[in-house]
């Protein structure tokens, strides 16, 4: 998988002093540079609204550690984000970033480390709380890792502290830098999976499946623990089948005992969202299924179609490794129960679930 | 601001000379009724005469005026006064010249508003058009407006003349321009009918493109498949009758295992013959566990007495799963 191309550097007068930012210029020899006031954003011009090729660095004065943003009446695992950069090079038509971003470009907070000694205070003053903790949620977290270097500080940081892990979400190769640091312990690899046609018909400019699970893989056989995440799964004729090739690719190439825990979610989106997509991927199939208004106002799968999704996969992964920790990604409690037989309730106990997964699987 | 004298020679000009064709580069008029401007000039003459500038050819483009010189030709003119801008006015000026002077006097329809954006395409940088003159024509001063204006040009005339008369959306056009030239007109000749509304369009619209992917036929094939055209010419059916049952149609077969579900549910409910007076309502789409029963009465004897009847049904405790046919056995 090739490296992103940024095409320029916009940086925000407030954070040219941020060390990230002199090492990221550094990085990037031969990108045009432009000083831009935090406010001015009249650059954007008639450029592609997401502008994938501009890098902006951010002196980001908001919250860095925040929990997800689960929404209502549906089970949410409770992790955290670490808000290291928002936006992403690839283009997944489905990705919730274009109704959510309100500014273009790519976005890297460049005072992240300085943040990090409040965040270490923070997760040390309570050390009975498992923090699971991730960057792959307003961004990819490895795609811009060569140009932040989010692993060369992050890795250290989370490795040696006792009750958080970081989980690295990704759709790229890029591991060598991670492989090739000192760093294993409470480090989580994850892949977003999904099938051949789905990675390549929705999934522009992201390393393809095989590449993906060849990545974990590598990155198995270095030491670190994995995750994996049907998320968004795609209702389509032959779905099952074709998820069932992931499945067993998975069998094929990763040891199962290293896995802390594989996420399903179905296809779901804000109402606003679908016009997005379809005005930047008309083309797309992803609004095929049978969707309904939620109990939280986003759109989703028909029940039984989630239930039947959800439990057929469940049931492949089971056949591969029953202790997967395979787990559901804002589902109700009743989706739960129909589709794997039992439910955590509440997000509470969901949380402790997975909190036991890490204490089961991380190293101390 | 500068304050800019035009001085532009007063000429007759023979209107043969005139290019008069309707996508003229300055011409900004669509889909309009020529009858009483030709009263008007029949009666006073041309009162503001048109502007032109002159080609290299020794011909005429009209600057302003289009459809006066198109009223005057109809009635028979051979020529007129017109004034003709000197060669300094470059054809940028001429655009924003004619922009200015129909701003002044009338508003533009969604395909005039269009004419005028792919002609200021020619001149201009997209942002100065969307920062400048999109707020001018009253339209939302983004990239995403100026896109869906742009490409109106590649619809049909006739589909055209349906943007241009609100009879077929201004979201809805800009989707149309990703389907099939069969289907476009398809679905201009279903809108025309029954004049739907601006929600209705795009539901419609939605139901029809997604069915035509799901099924992997055309939309204009699905409007003339015989459920739908049934409807159309059911003549015991008033329009408004048919767009609900056209709609009922198109939802049923875009959303088939949903259908399918409220189907069982009614069937279920029928079966179970609840007491009068008594209505039991499903969660929205079946997606949250809360069911709603309603009991109307007037006293509480005969409260006692319906629930007294609904406790002897006995499929009741089954009533949740009706719709995902377990209360079919």
């Amino acid at each position: 998988m090739r490296r992103f191309t940024i095409e320029r550097i916009l940086t925000e007068e407030n954070a040219e002093s941020d060390a990230l930012t002199q090492k990221i210029t550094q990085r990037l020899p031969g990108v045009k540079s432009n000083r831009v006031k935090p406010d001015d954003l009249a650059l954007i011009g008639c450029q592609d609204f997401m502008d994938k090729k501009s890098l902006r660095l951010i002196h980001f004065n908001g919250e860095f550690l925040k929990p997800c943003p689960g929404t209502k009446r549906y089970i949410c695992c409770g992790y955290q984000i670490l808000n290291v950069g928002v936006n992403c090079p690839m283009d997944c038509s489905y990705c919730f970033l274009q109704s959510y971003v309100n500014q273009p470009s790519l976005r890297i907070f460049t005072n992240i480390q300085e943040q990090l000694d409040i965040i270490g205070e923070y997760i040390d003053s309570k050390p009975e709380k498992i923090f699971r903790i991730g960057t792959g949620e307003f961004t990819d977290s490895l795609a811009l890792d060569y140009i932040a270097g989010w692993s060369d500080f992050l890795l250290p940081f989370f490795s040696t502290r006792k009750n958080a892990i970081l989980e690295l979400k990704t759709k790229t190769t890029f591991i060598s830098n991670i492989i090739k640091g000192d760093y294993r312990d409470r480090i989580v690899m994850a892949w977003s999976l999904n099938t051949r046609k789905i990675v390549e018909k929705e999934e522009l400019i992201t390393a393809n499946l095989t590449s993906r699970i060849f990545a974990a893989k590598k990155c198995q056989e270095a030491g670190f623990l994995l995750a994996f995440h049907f998320d968004p799964l795609i209702h389509y004729d032959g779905w099952d089948d074709e998820y069932y090739d992931v499945v067993r690719l998975l069998e094929k190439y990763i040891n199962p005992e290293s896995i802390i825990w594989i996420s399903m979610g179905s296809f779901r989106y804000m109402p606003q969202l679908k016009w997005d997509i379809k005005s930047r991927f008309p083309n797309t199939n992803i609004f095929n299924g049978e969707f309904v208004t939620g109990l939280d106002g986003k759109m989703r799968y028909f029940k039984p179609i989630r239930i039947e999704m959800y439990s057929k996969l469940s049931e492949q992964l089971n056949k591969w490794h029953n202790d997967l920790g395979i787990y559901l990604c804002m589902e109700s409690d009743d989706v739960w129960r129909q589709s794997f037989g039992w439910s955590p309730e509440n997000s509470e106990n969901l949380s402790e679930y997975l909190d036991n997964r890490v204490r089961k699987m991380a190293k101390n | 601001m500068e304050t800019r004298q035009i001085k532009a020679n007063n000429v007759r000009i023979n209107i043969p000379e005139v290019n008069l064709l309707p996508d003229g580069p300055f011409c900004m008029s669509f889909d309009f009724d020529l009858e009483i401007l030709k009263k008007s000039i029949s009666k006073y003459g041309i009162i503001n005469p048109p502007y032109l500038i002159k080609n290299r050819d020794n011909s005429y483009t009209v600057v302003t005026g289009y459809k006066r010189l198109l009223a005057a030709k109809d009635l028979g003119w051979k020529g007129l006064e017109c004034n003709v801008l000197p060669d300094s006015f470059t054809k940028c000026d001429a655009l924003l010249f004619s922009l200015d002077d129909n701003l002044l006097h009338r508003e533009f329809n969604s395909i005039e508003k269009a004419m005028i954006i792919d002609r200021l395409d020619n001149f201009l940088t997209k942002e100065e058009i969307i920062e400048k003159y999109l707020p001018l024509l009253t339209i939302p001063a983004n990239k995403h407006s100026l896109i869906l204006y742009l490409n109106l040009k590649k619809l049909e005339d006739t589909v055209k003349v349906s943007v241009a008369r609100d009879a077929v959306s201004l979201k809805v056009a800009g989707l149309m321009e990703h389907i099939d030239r069969e289907s476009r007109l398809g679905i201009n000749n279903l809108f025309n009918y029954f004049k739907f509304s601006i929600n209705q369009q795009l539901q419609l619209f939605q139901y029809l493109e997604e069915i035509s992917r799901r099924e992997g036929q055309s939309i204009k094939d699905i409007i003339d498949s015989s459920d739908i055209q049934e409807i159309v010419t059911n003549a015991n059916m008033n329009k408004p009758q048919k767009v609900k049952a056209i709609t009922a149609v198109l939802k049923s077969r875009r959303f088939p295992s949903l259908f399918e579900a409220q189907m069982a549910f009614k069937k279920g409910l029928d079966r179970l013959s609840l007491p009068s007076g008594v209505n039991v309502t499903p969660p929205p789409f079946f997606e949250g566990v809360d069911y709603r029963l309603e009991i109307d009465f007037s006293n509480g004897k005969e409260l006692a007495g319906t629930i007294n009847k609904l406790n002897k049904l006995p499929e009741l405790s089954e009533i949740t799963n009706f719709w995902k046919g377990r209360g079919d056995t």
